[in-house]
């Protein structure tokens, strides 16, 4: 059965990587369709297409965005391990001491609250969301919050703003 | 006496229903003008795109 995710994260993979898709921390900063459009088709469903393009190109695109709505991991565990952080936007490998998923992690960090002009409200960091009767712990990660009313993927942002000539 | 406070509080979002996105505890706060602000205290944030006090919410939304 599909694990329930309030933030719908999607996986895809080819032989080699596995690209990790969070909508609600996308900005639509559009990096990855204007780079590599073959893969990152926002009007095709599935929207990755992992077969498009060789993995190091697909690798580059994912490190360019600036929001880790799409990260990427190694199939290959033990490559993960030996990964140089300065060739990855993975935030595990940034974050070296999260690579084994049972140590917890226990140092807080505020977090980081962005209003983006005309655009969304991004967090980032550790934080507690309260959303309808759900409570859900985050850690490490990002979310982008709707600003201009208009997105169809309440309350996250889903890019709408930029047809819409929001302001403010 | 002095009794000193330890202000450590988590950061937390709540989305309100049809109203704004309310943010309280510890956090940063950057606004358009990249003016940052740490521990603002609790912020209230337009999330109906008709506020007059953007990014601010003004309950614009209940007209």
């Amino acid at each position: 059965m599909e694990e329930r995710s309030l933030t719908n994260d999607r996986k895809y993979s080819n032989r080699d990587i596995t690209v990790y898709w969070k909508p609600s921390a996308c900005v639509h900063a559009s990096h990855c369709y204007r780079e590599l459009i073959e893969v990152f088709n926002p009007h095709r469903r599935p929207w990755v297409n992992m077969k498009a393009a060789p993995t190091d190109e697909i690798i580059e695109v994912v490190n360019m965005c600036p929001t880790e709505a799409l990260t990427w991991k190694w199939n290959d565990m033990e490559k993960n391990i030996n990964i140089d952080p300065d060739q990855t936007n993975h935030v595990k490998f940034r974050r070296p001491e999260l690579i084994d998923d049972n140590i917890t992690d226990s140092v807080e960090r505020p977090a980081m609250v962005k209003v983006l002009v005309d655009g969304s409200v991004m967090i980032k960091g550790d934080f507690t969301l309260i959303h309808a009767g759900e409570t859900l712990e985050y850690k490490d990660n990002v979310i982008s919050v709707c600003r201009c009313g208009l997105s169809n993927r309440m309350p996250f942002c889903d890019g709408h703003h930029t047809k819409t000539g929001f302001t403010g | 006496m002095e009794e000193k406070e330890e202000k450590t509080s988590k950061t937390v979002v709540k989305i309100i229903d049809n109203g704004p996105l309310i943010i309280s505890g510890n956090f940063i706060f950057q606004d358009i003008k990249r003016n940052i602000e740490s521990n603002p205290g609790k912020v209230e944030l337009c999330r109906c795109g008709r506020s007059r006090n953007k990014p601010f919410c003004d309950c614009s939304h209940k007209e």
